[in-house]
């Protein structure tokens, strides 16, 4: 079973992602900010992460370098939850080794397609 | 009362030399004047060459050897007949270079007599009769046949080319 | 008959042939339901229209035999040789109910209840399609891409993954992938987690081409992404395109690129014949603005314009004559525009051969399914233009020498397999424009004429004598006479009264010509030479003596002076003309006319045959648009004159037929010579 780390500090959008994905078969880990994403950066197996852009603490541009620095997550695809107003945060964040994006508000059956594009 | 008014029927009378011919009206479409006639090479040496007929080409056929008569420079009465012919179901109009055209007699069929089978200078296939105008003979032409036959003349065998004399004159 | 109706029947004429094209195609690849679409829809315009005019039984007809065709299109039955068979059966009786549409003759009436019955039978045992659909959507239009991706070296530090984004494209329809390993995988610096893969692929399915890009959505600004479409309809479905395109050696270091995938695409469909593209020109056809006009109204056109152009030679004749400034200057504007408006109304004229290869095509089919011989009719140049009253009267002189090679050139697959041929025959029909001629070609791969065979039957039927001297090609050219046929058993196919001879003259009446080469057991070729329009050409008036003669300017090559005292009167001798030393024929002998009194004759350089030949005339007057006019059977032997024309001044001048005409010269000059020695 693939498990997938959410980081949002949004409650609602978490548990979206979350049934989401678990009715799709996958495993979650759920975080609600940057911080504490990091911590389950610890040897767990994760096969993908999204993450919200705008978060307290640790942003999501920063869990996305944190992860890209670590040998063992560095290929690990990383899906941001973003907006359309922040275009310019996109092309940061593909500077700094984005995999993609899920523009919100987003369907449930748009994020399971993004999701499989990246893993399988 | 007579039992039948006499049927006529109109013909063009030319004359080639001192011979009076004569075709049915109905075959002549026109009398022109006599025009340039552009030749054309290594053809038969009675087919004079073309004339241009209001934008159609029109090939012109000189009677004067058709009959076995000698050249002789045109004149002014030297004209061209535009004749409408029939070869096997097919119409052609064609030009006859003839010495002058004569008048328009209407001929009462009953007078025409058939050609006779011998002691005429002509094939008889291509003389439909001839009738007695006022002190000759008139061939009535078969123009059809005359006009369309490959051979160079209508002369019967023995009758040469530019023979001018007839035998039983 | 109403004029409703006439274009009734014209436009019923020209969908049953668009109909027929859509058949062939349809028995290529049953599967593909686009033809299916046009099929149905052809018929169904072909229903509509014959009941609003009163044709019920083919109205009648077409409606039971559409209904097959719906159902295939809705997934209801499986498209089969037998509903291709009774469709085809079908399509032929229509041609016949359109000259009969009471069925009046009982032959038609018969057929009728035939072809209906059979129909009927066929509608109610359709076997209900179990297997889903081709493709997902039965309305989508099928389309080939062509999709190069190569995926940024360091796609993998960004988490994606090249292969993931291969799968979801193949899941969009049917692919071809092709992986390139670039050289860089294989040097010493190659790097574990960088990608030095690239990807070919061939997609062929409903999708756009914004389907194919969201793929890429997350890698489109890192990664060299192209995205072509190469065809219409599934090219996956060829198998030669497939295979050039998938089976490579091992895994390649370098990608074909669009450029060498294009031409592939452009090879596969000049050989699966043009049908497919007829189709799509059909297409094209109802977008692009164009309008119907009787041919009637054409002719006219064309008589107009020959009128003007003869108005408009006196109009320049008579400027010349006045010398009026003024007037010459209006005279050669209406010059040049009766040049324009004469080359826009034959262009008008103008038809692609394209127009006509349908009917071959079937010819071909229809014969080698009676003939049991297998055949592949492949045409190329078909877009070549030539006008319709011309493509109307050689459309059956080639129908009859394809049915020749059909008969006497293929062998049968058994004969072809013992000489070690390909058992399927091809035939190819090429058309191109050389100079003002346009050649067809029609050119087989069968037995070859085989000249000893030819010679004994010419000695039998005593067109040549037993002792003549003929080189193979002269005994070949035999087959042309009357009263001349190879065949043993006269077949139902090309012995049927009409010989070559007939072919022959029915391309000389269009002031065409035919040639024949042929090898023992490699082929046979037919070339078929045919002026560009019978109408109008441009030409160059000359003089000889006191006559006009008009010789086509695009026969002409260069023109020279010299003394007339170095013409020996001869009717030909050789001259030096541009160092080359020519035959020159001296046309005041040709053509019976008194030597030259003119100091200096021009000599005219022609080339029309193998080598260059000069004729001599009295003066070169200049270019002259020549209106064709017939010279008529009177002088239907003087073929070496195509034609009149009449000139400004009202006077004929005749038009020569330069390759004719020096065919004869060379032929009376070596008789001329054999005399002599």
């Amino acid at each position: 079973m693939k498990t997938i780390l959410i980081a949002d500090d949004s409650a609602s959008i978490r548990e979206l992602v979350e049934m989401t994905l678990r009715s799709a078969g996958y495993d979650v880990l759920k975080s609600s900010d940057g911080e504490h994403a990091i911590q389950h950066l610890d040897g767990t197996p994760i096969d993908l992460v999204i993450t919200d852009l705008n978060m307290p603490k640790v942003c999501g541009i920063e869990l996305l370098r944190e992860i890209r620095s670590r040998a063992d997550y560095a290929t690990v695809p990383v899906l941001l939850l973003t907006t359309e107003s922040q275009a310019a945060k996109k092309e940061e964040a593909k500077a700094a080794g984005a995999t993609g994006w899920i523009v919100k508000p987003f369907v449930p059956e748009k994020l399971l397609s993004v999701v499989h594009k990246v893993i399988r | 009362m007579e039992l039948a008014s006499a049927v006529t029927q109109s013909y063009l009378t030319f004359r080639l030399d001192d011979e009076l011919f004569a075709t049915s009206v109905i075959n002549v479409i026109e009398i022109l004047e006599l025009t340039r006639i552009t030749k054309v090479p290594r053809s038969p040496s009675f087919m004079r060459g073309v004339i241009n007929l209001r934008g159609t080409v029109l090939p012109v056929i000189d009677a004067r050897q058709k009959f076995g008569l000698d050249k002789t420079p045109d004149t002014v009465n030297t004209c061209i007949l535009v004749l409408n012919i029939q070869i096997d179901n097919e119409k052609l109009t064609v030009g006859a270079l003839v010495d002058a055209v004569q008048e328009v007699l209407d001929i009462d069929i009953s007078t025409i007599q058939p050609a006779p089978s011998i002691g005429s200078r002509y094939k008889s296939e291509f003389i439909d009769g001839m009738v007695k105008g006022n002190d000759k003979f008139i061939m009535l032409l078969n123009v059809s046949k005359v006009f369309s036959s490959e051979e160079v003349s209508i002369l019967k065998e023995g009758y040469d080319m530019g023979e001018n004399t007839s035998i039983n004159q | 008959m109403s004029n409703l109706q006439a274009v009734f029947l014209a436009e019923t004429e020209e969908l049953i042939s668009t109909l027929e094209s859509a058949l062939l195609e349809f028995e290529r690849d049953l599967s593909n339901l686009r033809t299916v679409e046009n099929i149905f829809r052809v018929m169904h315009t072909i229903k509509g229209s014959a009941s609003m005019f009163g044709y019920e039984n083919l109205s009648n007809i077409t409606h039971h035999l559409e209904t097959i065709f719906d159902d295939i299109r809705a997934y209801k039955r499986q498209a089969d040789l037998q509903i291709l068979e009774i469709t085809f059966r079908t399509v032929d009786h229509i041609k016949s109910v359109l000259r009969d549409p009471d069925l009046s003759q009982s032959e038609n009436k018969i057929r009728q209840e035939q072809l209906l019955a059979n129909i009927h039978l066929m509608v109610q045992q359709k076997d209900v399609r179990t297997s889903g659909p081709v493709f997902a959507d039965s309305t989508a239009v099928i389309n080939t891409y062509y999709i190069f991706f190569r995926p940024a070296e360091g796609i993998f530090r960004s988490g994606n993954n090249p292969l993931f984004l291969i799968d979801d494209l193949a899941t969009l329809g049917k692919a071809i992938v092709v992986p390139i390993f670039r050289d860089a995988l294989f040097s010493d610096n190659a790097q574990a987690d960088l990608c030095y893969t690239e990807f070919e692929v061939v997609l062929a399915g409903g999708m756009t081409e914004d389907d194919i890009r969201d793929v890429f959505l997350f890698v489109s600004d890192t990664a060299d992404i192209q995205i072509r479409h190469i065809a219409e309809g599934d090219l996956l479905n060829d198998l030669s395109f497939s295979s050039a395109f998938g089976n490579r050696e091992q895994i390649p270091r370098t990608a074909f690129g669009y450029g060498i995938v294009a031409s592939m695409v452009g090879a596969v469909q000049a050989k699966s014949t043009m049908s497919s593209v007829v189709a799509a020109d059909v297409d094209r056809l109802g977008q692009s603005t164009s309008i119907r006009v009787s041919s009637t109204k054409l002719d006219e056109l064309m008589n107009l314009v020959s009128e003007l152009v003869t108005s408009q030679a006196r109009l320049m004749l008579i400027a010349e004559q006045k010398g009026m400034p003024d007037l010459n200057a209006v005279s050669e504007n209406i010059e040049k525009i009766t040049r324009r408006l004469r080359d826009n109304a034959f262009s008008i004229c103008l038809v692609p051969i394209e127009a006509v290869v349908t009917r071959y095509q079937r010819l071909i089919r229809d014969l080698s399914k009676e003939l049991s011989k297998e055949v592949v009719f492949t045409t190329s140049g078909t877009e070549t233009e030539l006008d319709k009253s011309l493509i109307e009267k050689i459309t059956d002189p080639i129908l009859h020498l394809l049915r020749n090679c059909m008969d006497h050139g293929i062998e049968t697959p058994e004969a072809r397999r013992a000489r070690g041929k390909k058992k399927e025959g091809t035939i190819h029909l090429k058309a191109y424009h050389s100079g003002t001629y346009v050649h067809i070609e029609i050119s087989d791969d069968g037995k070859g004429i085989d000249p000893a065979r030819v010679r004994s039957k010419a000695i039998n039927k005593g067109l040549i004598r037993e002792d003549a001297v003929l080189s193979d090609a002269d005994i070949i050219e035999l087959i042309f006479s009357p009263g001349f046929s190879t065949a043993d058993i006269i077949t139902d196919v090309s012995g049927r009264g009409v010989g070559m001879d007939v072919v022959r003259r029915n391309i000389e009446a269009v002031h065409g010509e035919v040639f024949v080469e042929s090898k023992l057991n490699e082929g046979t070729q037919f070339t078929i030479r045919l002026p560009l329009t019978l109408s109008i050409m441009d030409g160059m008036l000359v003089k000889i003596a006191s006559s006009d003669y008009i010789i086509p300017l695009a026969a002409v090559d260069k023109c020279f002076e010299v003394e007339t005292r170095s013409l020996n009167g001869d009717c030909s001798q050789r001259l030096v003309l541009d160092g080359n030393l020519v035959p020159v024929f001296n046309l005041r002998n040709v053509f019976d006319e008194e030597r030259s009194g003119l100091p200096i004759t021009q000599v005219v350089k022609l080339n029309c045959e193998a080598f260059p030949v000069g004729i001599t005339v009295d003066a070169i007057v200049g270019e002259y648009q020549a209106v064709m006019k017939p010279l008529g059977d009177m002088y239907q032997s003087q073929d070496e004159f195509s034609g009149a024309t009449i000139l400004g001044d009202g006077s004929v001048a005749l038009v020569v037929d330069p390759s004719r005409f020096i065919r004869q010269l060379l032929s009376k000059s070596n008789i001329e010579n054999l005399n002599k020695n």
